[in-house]
């Protein structure tokens, strides 16, 4: 994966550094005598987006990258990442969701400025619904993340999509600084957005941000059925949504941190479904709307003590709506309602210098009011608890966390659930062999599991209130490299990782006759292999030239029953081979980035032959973008060709994905 | 000597005829084959694969009874193009198929070859965007039951609408016709209730009988709550109703004669009529070990009495906890044919056993999910 960080956080650490050693410099100048001010700087430094010191895997992807590299959205970023499986049920309304190594979306924790989101009643968040707009980093941890600060819930995940925010930076001692962005493009896409960041004083900095959306997204496609080959429209594809977030940060004056933000986001989309051969009538649409309330609150209290505070409280809304004379008046309606409420807090201890151990409680209640068929209303109270312990000494570290959760359930109608009581380990060691290599062999095993959603509990005649936990084992061995080979290169870095993954229990809907009901059946093994490589290199008058690439091999096998045909076969929708690769070259005149992501065959159905295969795919997307510098403004204009090939594919059968399309984008900052 | 030539004329004549009539492409056996581009047996089975909603992956297979040689998707071969998604019913009248497919929400005429030779698409209609769900036949029309509570009248020639009976309930599901008179399961709806803010499913609890000579609806018979499935046999009409209520799926049977009189006979998860007799399975499936258990019996509509020995001699002993998606027997030859399913895992496998209940042979469905059969000997 192609990458470049222009990287804000090393500027303001070298800043600060620099001022440092000047202060110290001024105090021993012994030439003059006299007090030198030197001029501040900044100090630019490309990052590499493979962290190879992390014990286990962990990518970013920043949003200068992404912007660089044309990408479209959530989905179309997270699937850079080597060993995810995004399934998107194609346009810009459709789900999108994440699935790790084959685990399933279930066992992908998503948090958002450090904070865990949930969604209790499907079980696995829709990545669609996040602008990248304001995004400053994904990253995707696989395992134990090496942050020991962090809740306890991220800790219980078996992998963990962070999604970062910006943070307000004032210039040549601004006050206040704006971004106003607006993006056009194919099938209707408009989407206009602005960001207001306002110092309000030494401590205290605020950041608005908000956007609009709206496409008609009824994109052309290729329908292929035998002798017919039509080209037609998605249909029913509109969105319009809105996001605003407003964030507050406060520096304490006794030391420490404390960040309030707002966010609110509603859409409504057309659902044009499968597409149906023969049949293109859709009526069906959603509505959703979401708003929370998070603040965090960070303090390093001594070199030995470190805290951290969250709460949040979470608000979910959707209506679906759906016309046809199959419905009683010709409509039908469902409503789901969420509320999260959220406490977390870590601390961290270094008693050696070799040791840390942080400790994590998080409290979490969680409800559901539906006009589901049978809802019961529950209410889930969720303890997780984590002590987490390391041992660091020059090239060797080893860390052990163990997870206690505790799970209760309130029903208003009918039996509750048994509590859920566990305990999951992990265990990660990283060791540097030679400490001027930056070479480095790392090992992980995670148990986790994930809670059966709502809908596997109360879902009408299909919901099951004995279900069991869905358990994950993770296992990684990897080598990590990274070195500059010559002066030219900024850095080049290397990943290899096998991984073996082992879910058991799994939570899978099992037919009979004439009646379906989710049971604790399905046992899967995923064995597989992600390869990732980066590299930069600056050349003689700002030439740059960055390039990234990712492969994964991986294997996913229905083990369930020994007697089925299914036995050994691939999981739907698990391609063996799959990758990316991007480059960007930076010219004082023009930058241009370029990117394809690739997909192997796969299948559609557990059963593995032919007439379920899926065939693979290639999409190429180009960018060109050119920066101008307009006194004390900034405009940055963009254009960009996704799937520049015009390839037709379907990531899921009968969801087809767009073909060729262009967007622009005109930024301006001041 | 002239009848004697008039005599051989004519047989030789009648010889050429023959031979005429069998060289010919658009007959088979008196089957009309137009059209088709593989080469058929004299006698078929065509099996009616419904395939996983949303996936397009409907089609209909052949299988020939006298050799058991397969053909998948034959719809596919011979008309080079899929069937759609979620095929519902498939009946035989008057040498030809008809074939409902709900998801794509139209019906096919077919011939003999599984040729498509006429078809007739819903979906601009909006009384019948509900979607269509079975079929049955008579008197050179096709009635079909929809979602929204819709029987429409069908030439069956040009599969044209000619009438379209409104207001027999929410949604339609199994019909089947007796005495010129059709009787159709209206199953249930699905209705919010401000009372509970919840979205309630109502099964109800009715059959409608529409006569035929004037196609107006002519009784409503009260049944257990939702019925489903129905066919009839020696002027009786059966009926299962699938009561959710105590996962039960009630036999009744509907005595026409007998001024409509409806009586619980026992439970069925699934029904075939045969001679002078209904074939009945009913699944029950144990949740602790997540096990299904089959038990096959029968009426004897002549005896009017349930008889729970199985009308099966020598079945593969894994028959008795598949998960059973169809049964449906040969007029012709009285062969019983049970399919089942493993759903979207794979394709599901038919059973076939003679009238006597002895095992034949077992074999791939050719598609997911086998719903309905025909027979052309």
């Amino acid at each position: 994966m192609l990458s470049r960080i222009l990287c804000d956080g090393c500027s303001l650490i070298g800043a600060a550094l620099f001022a440092i050693v000047s202060s110290a410099s001024v105090s021993a100048d012994t030439i003059t005598g006299k007090v030198h001010r030197i001029q501040e700087v900044t100090v630019s430094s490309r990052r590499s987006p493979i962290k190879v010191s992390s014990a286990i895997p962990l990518q970013t992807l920043s949003g200068a990258d992404m912007s660089q590299l044309g990408i479209q959205n959530m989905a179309d970023a997270v699937r850079r990442f080597a060993g995810v499986n995004v399934r998107d049920y194609g346009g810009i309304g459709g789900l999108k969701t994440v699935s790790v190594r084959n685990m399933g979306a279930a066992h992908t924790a998503v948090s958002y400025d450090g904070a865990p989101v949930s969604n209790c009643q499907a079980g696995q968040i829709d990545i669609g619904r996040f602008s990248l707009d304001n995004v400053a980093m994904l990253s995707l941890a696989v395992g134990q993340n090496d942050d020991m600060l962090q809740a306890a819930k991220l800790y219980a995940s078996a992998a963990v999509l962070g999604i970062r925010t910006e943070r307000p930076v004032f210039d040549d001692g601004r006050s206040s600084a704006f971004r106003l962005m607006v993006k056009g493009g194919s099938f209707g896409y408009v989407s206009p957005s602005f960001r207001w960041w306002w110092k309000l004083s030494d401590r205290v900095a605020t950041s608005v941000d908000g956007n609009f959306l709206r496409a008609d997204g009824n994109y052309p496609f290729k329908l292929v059925n035998g002798k017919y080959v039509t080209t037609e429209r998605r249909n029913n594809s509109a969105i319009d949504s809105w996001h605003g977030e407003a964030n507050m940060y406060y520096s304490l004056p006794e030391g420490g941190e404390l960040q309030v933000k707002g966010y609110y986001f509603y859409s409504k989309r057309g659902l044009p479904g499968a597409i149906t051969l023969y049949n293109p009538v859709s009526t069906e649409t959603l509505w959703d709307k979401n708003a929370f309330i998070q603040a965090r609150y960070t303090r390093r209290f001594s070199r030995k003590w470190e805290l951290q505070a969250q709460g949040k409280y979470n608000y979910g809304w959707n209506r679906d709506r759906e016309f046809g004379p199959q419905f009683t008046g010709g409509e039908y309606n469902a409503v789901h309602k969420q509320n999260e409420y959220y406490l977390s807090a870590t601390g961290l201890y270094r008693p050696l210098p070799e040791l840390t151990v942080a400790f994590a409680q998080d409290g979490i209640i969680n409800t559901l009011w539906s006009t589901m068929i049978d809802c019961p209303y529950p209410d889930r109270y969720t303890s997780l608890s984590a002590l987490s312990v390391r041992w660091q000494r020059r090239l060797f570290s080893v860390t052990g966390t163990l997870v206690g959760t505790y799970i209760t359930e309130k029903v208003k109608e009918g039996e509750r659930p048994d509590d859920i009581k566990r305990l999951s380990p992990s265990l990660s060691v990283n060791v540097q062999p030679w400490s001027d290599e930056m070479l480095f062999f790392r090992a992980m095993y995670k148990s986790t599991f994930r809670t059966p959603s709502f809908n596997d509990l109360y879902y009408f005649r299909l919901g099951n209130r004995t279900l069991r936990p869905e358990k994950a084992d993770e296992f990684d061995v990897g080598v990590t490299w990274s070195r500059s080979l010559f002066p030219a290169m900024d850095y080049m870095s290397v990943t290899l990782d096998g991984f073996y993954n082992d879910v058991t229990d799994k939570i899978v809907a099992f037919p009979t006759t004439y009646a379906w009901r989710m049971i604790n059946f399905g046992k899967v093994h995923v064995t597989g292999m992600d390869v990732t490589l980066a590299t930069a290199l600056s050349f003689a008058r700002g030439l740059k030239l960055i390039l990234s690439g990712a492969y994964t091999w991986q294997r996913a096998v229905d083990l369930t029953d020994r007697e089925a045909k299914t036995y050994k076969d691939l999981l739907p929708y698990t391609p063996v081979h799959s990758g990316n690769a991007s480059g960007v070259v930076e010219t004082p005149w023009v930058n241009v980035g370029y990117s394809v992501v690739a997909v192997g065959k796969r299948y559609y159905m557990a059963e593995n032959i032919p007439v379920n295969e899926i065939a693979g795919y290639a999409e190429h997307t180009l960018t060109l973008s050119r920066e101008f510098d307009l006194r004390k403004c900034h405009l940055k204009l963009q254009g960009e060709i996704v799937n520049l090939t015009d390839c037709q594919y379907d990531v899921i059968k009968y969801y087809p994905m767009p073909g060729r399309s262009w967007r622009l984008t005109g930024t301006f900052t001041f | 000597m002239r009848i004697r030539s008039f005599l051989l004329g004519a047989v030789c004549m009648f010889g050429l005829g023959t031979m005429m009539v069998s060289c010919s492409d658009d007959d088979n056996n008196g089957l009309d084959d137009g059209g088709s581009k593989v080469e058929l047996p004299d006698s078929r089975v065509y099996i009616l694969n419904e395939g996983s909603q949303a996936a397009n992956n409907a089609g209909i297979s052949l299988y020939d009874p006298e050799n058991g040689d397969m053909i998948d998707d034959i719809f596919y071969r011979q008309n080079d193009s899929r069937l759609g998604d979620t095929g519902q019913s498939m009946i035989r009248y008057n040498g030809s198929i008809y074939v409902a497919v709900y998801g794509s929400n139209y019906i096919a005429k077919l011939n003999a070859a599984c040729v498509q030779e006429k078809r007739t698409s819903f979906i601009s209609d909006p009384d019948l965007q509900g979607g269509v769900r079975y079929i049955a036949a008579e008197d050179g029309y096709i009635y079909a039951s929809f979602y929204g509570g819709i029987v429409a009248k069908i030439d069956a020639a040009t599969l044209e609408v000619k009438a379209k009976l409104k207001g027999l309930g929410a949604n339609l599901e199994g019909m089947t016709i007796c005495d010129d008179n059709l009787y159709v399961a209206n199953s249930y709806e699905i209705v919010f209730n401000p009372a509970t803010s919840k979205n309630d499913y109502v099964y109800k609890k009715e059959v409608k009988v529409v006569d035929l000579k004037n196609f107006s609806l002519k009784e409503t018979l009260t049944v257990v709550q939702n019925p489903n499935k129905l066919v009839e046999e020696d002027d009786n009409v059966f009926l299962i109703s699938w009561d959710y209520s105590d996962e039960s799926y009630v036999l009744q049977r509907i005595e026409p004669k007998n001024n409509n009189k409806v009586s619980k006979i026992g439970y069925a998860t699934d029904m075939a009529a045969g001679d002078d007799v209904i074939y009945l399975v009913d699944s029950r499936t144990d949740w602790s070990t997540r096990t299904t258990t089959n038990t096959f019996c029968y009426y004897d509509i002549k005896a009017g009495s349930l008889v729970s020995t199985s009308f099966l001699k020598d079945a593969p002993a894994e028959l008795t906890s598949k998960s059973i998606y169809m049964m449906s027997v040969d007029d012709e030859s009285g062969d019983i044919y049970i399919g089942t399913t493993i759903w979207a895992n794979g394709n599901g496998t038919m059973y076939r056993f003679t009238k006597d209940g002895r095992f034949v042979e077992k074999f791939d469905c050719g598609g997911q999910n086998p719903k309905a059969a025909v027979f052309f000997n």
